[in-house]
């Protein structure tokens, strides 16, 4: 079944880099993450954005993921349910599970694929000035791995959702939208609860059970503050994992339930 | 092949029950299929073909019953049965935006094939199921039903398979592509077991050495043609070809022979005349003595009458009539009791 898993991957991550749509997507996504960035960078100085610089690329790309996501997830389960392909592929030594894991896995090598695209950008700017760029601490590698690993923990539990997303429907246009509808309300709960003051202990054992079963959901942005300068927040980490292996257990489930 | 001298089996199904939903797909069907034998599953839309075939290929679990396939059991073993065979679905659902060869590939690594025996089997399926160079370059979207079936074929035998399950193998397909599936089934005949089912029954007739024909979900009949007929018609059937309707012509057949049965519920229509095939249980003679009655009746216009060997159209048609009648009755039966219920 192991040898199904790299097969759906590979045909999968093939099929991605063939398709014009994923390129336009991508294109326009970095296009538009490149002109933000330029002029945050450009009006640093003024903003009171506490965080280091760098961070703004994470957050650019998580804020642009529900534009994003759906492009490289939307296909993948509801185009094999239209043609009715998904039977075909069932009926050869493979399991729900394997097809679903190796999907995902080709969307979300995509997707880092294209925040190392983005993270072209500072370097860049390095690249070309590099004593504006020792100014703004593009030269703390501590930084680059934070942002880096939060855009990894986010991207697997969104592309995860974005599977799940494809799976209930035939349609990818439907797909697409659910998927979209999934990661911004994720990013809005997230968001909704920013900057809010985090009690340090509270008397309530419930509220701590509470608070640790909202995981990343609650305060989720603030971890941001976490990675940005360079702590690895496990917990987060471990959250979206969570997230991850519900939404792909979900929608092994969903494959599992159409086959019967 | 007759019942003394079956092989090995390679299938063997015990009381298999599916539903889905309120609907009794399958009520209890138990049949073997031995080794290297072609065996044609007949029936009408609905009776539980697809299902039996999903079933056996491990796509889909049995409520109950038992089944083996290739001595793997299915519901100890579902995922494994589909490393010993090979499956065409129904309508042949194949990515648009492959080529053959990208989509043979595709499917010979799924099926675990490696290096230099992947290639030789892509190269000999190509060969058996006649997909020349020309045509594994092409995408799968731009090909005709005919390739695109022979494609499925292709994938089928891929891992040489011991058993090939083939549901609808040549469903839309010109005579010329039908022959095409016959001789490639000719060519893996004894090396290979077949399970086809079609609703085309000269095809069937043609190349499998033996049928089940279903109906409502359960094994109606199952034989080789020459056993079916033997079961079947032990009859003498004749066709009439007239102008007349069905109601006119069965009361005077039936003036001398009160069970001669009319086989079809809708005649054949050719060229505005109509094709009636009875049977009767008191031979020949009999049979000769209705034609020279029914020619009296010039109303009738008799333009042909000919004594016949029961075609397999004829027995599916007899097999499955039966089936419909015992079900009308128990519909009428449920619907009775359901009226009174409510009342």
């Amino acid at each position: 079944m192991m040898n199904g898993y790299w097969v759906i991957l590979r045909t999968e991550l093939f099929s991605l880099f063939i398709s014009p749509a994923t390129y336009v997507s991508t294109f326009y996504f970095l296009a538009l993450l490149g002109v933000g960035f330029r002029f945050f960078i450009e009006s640093f100085a003024g903003t009171n954005w506490i965080l280091p610089p760098l961070s703004s690329l994470s957050v650019g790309l998580i804020f642009g993921s529900p534009a994003l996501i759906p492009f490289l997830t939307m296909r993948t389960i509801a185009e094999e349910r239209r043609l009715g392909t998904l039977e075909t592929l069932m009926s050869a030594p493979i399991n729900a599970g394997s097809i679903i894991t190796g999907k995902w896995c080709a969307s979300y090598i995509f997707f880092l694929l294209i925040c190392c695209g983005a993270y072209a950008y500072p370097l860049l700017l390095w690249a070309v000035f590099p004593e504006q760029a020792l100014t703004l601490g593009f030269n703390n590698f501590e930084h680059w791995i934070g942002g880096f690993i939060f855009l990894m923990s986010f991207g697997a539990s969104f592309t995860a959702i974005g599977i799940f997303a494809s799976s209930v429907t035939r349609n990818q246009m439907v797909a697409g939208m659910l998927s979209f509808s999934l990661i911004t309300l994720y990013l809005a709960i997230m968001a909704f609860s920013y900057g809010d003051p985090s009690e340090v202990s509270t008397n309530s054992s419930f509220e701590e059970l509470i608070q640790s079963i909202g995981g990343s959901l609650n305060n989720g942005l603030d971890k941001l503050q976490f990675f940005a300068v360079g702590i690895i927040h496990i917990p987060t980490i471990l959250h979206q994992l969570i997230v991850v292996f519900l939404f792909l257990f979900l929608a092994t489930l969903q494959v599992e339930r159409i086959r019967h | 092949m007759s019942s003394d001298t079956k092989p090995l089996p390679i299938i063997e199904v015990l009381n298999i029950k599916k539903r889905y939903g309120l609907i009794q797909a399958l009520k209890g069907i138990s049949f073997s299929v031995g080794k290297g034998e072609i065996v044609g599953f007949l029936g009408p839309n609905g009776a539980g073909k697809s299902t039996t075939l999903k079933i056996l290929s491990g796509l889909i679990p049995a409520d109950s019953g038992e089944a083996k396939v290739c001595g793997v059991d299915l519901a100890e073993e579902e995922g494994e049965v589909r490393n010993h065979i090979g499956f065409l679905p129904e309508n042949n659902p194949l990515p648009e935006d492959l080529r053959v060869i990208e989509y043979l590939n595709f499917r010979a690594m799924l099926k675990g094939l490696k290096g230099s025996r992947k290639r030789d089997r892509i190269r000999i399926v190509l060969d058996v199921c006649d997909l020349e160079r020309k045509v594994s370059e092409r995408k799968i979207g731009n090909l005709s039903k005919g390739y695109r079936q022979r494609v499925g074929i292709a994938d089928a035998l891929l891992s040489e398979p011991r058993l090939v399950i083939l549901d609808e193998p040549t469903i839309g397909l010109d005579p010329r592509q039908s022959a095409i599936t016959r001789k490639m089934m000719e060519r893996l005949r004894g090396e290979v077991t077949f399970l086809l089912s079609s609703h085309i029954l000269s095809e069937v007739e043609a190349c499998c050495d033996r049928m089940i024909i279903l109906s409502h979900g359960q094994i109606v009949a199952e034989g080789t043609l020459h056993e079916l007929q033997t079961e079947f018609i032990n009859k003498t059937v004749f066709e009439v070809v007239a102008l007349t309707n069905r109601i006119d012509i069965h009361k005077k057949v039936r003036v001398l022979d009160d069970s001669c049965e009319l086989l079809q519920d809708e005649p054949v229509e050719i060229n505005g005349k109509r094709r009636f095939i009875f049977s009767t249980e008191k031979g020949e003679v009999l049979a000769e003595k209705i034609l020279r009655h029914l020619l009296k009746d010039a109303s009738l216009r008799i333009f042909e009458f000919q004594i016949t060997k029961p075609d397999l159209e004829t027995i599916f048609l007899r097999a499955t009539k039966k089936n419909w009648e015992e079900s009308d009755l128990l519909a009428k039966k449920s619907r009775r009791i359901y009226k009174e219920n409510s009342t």
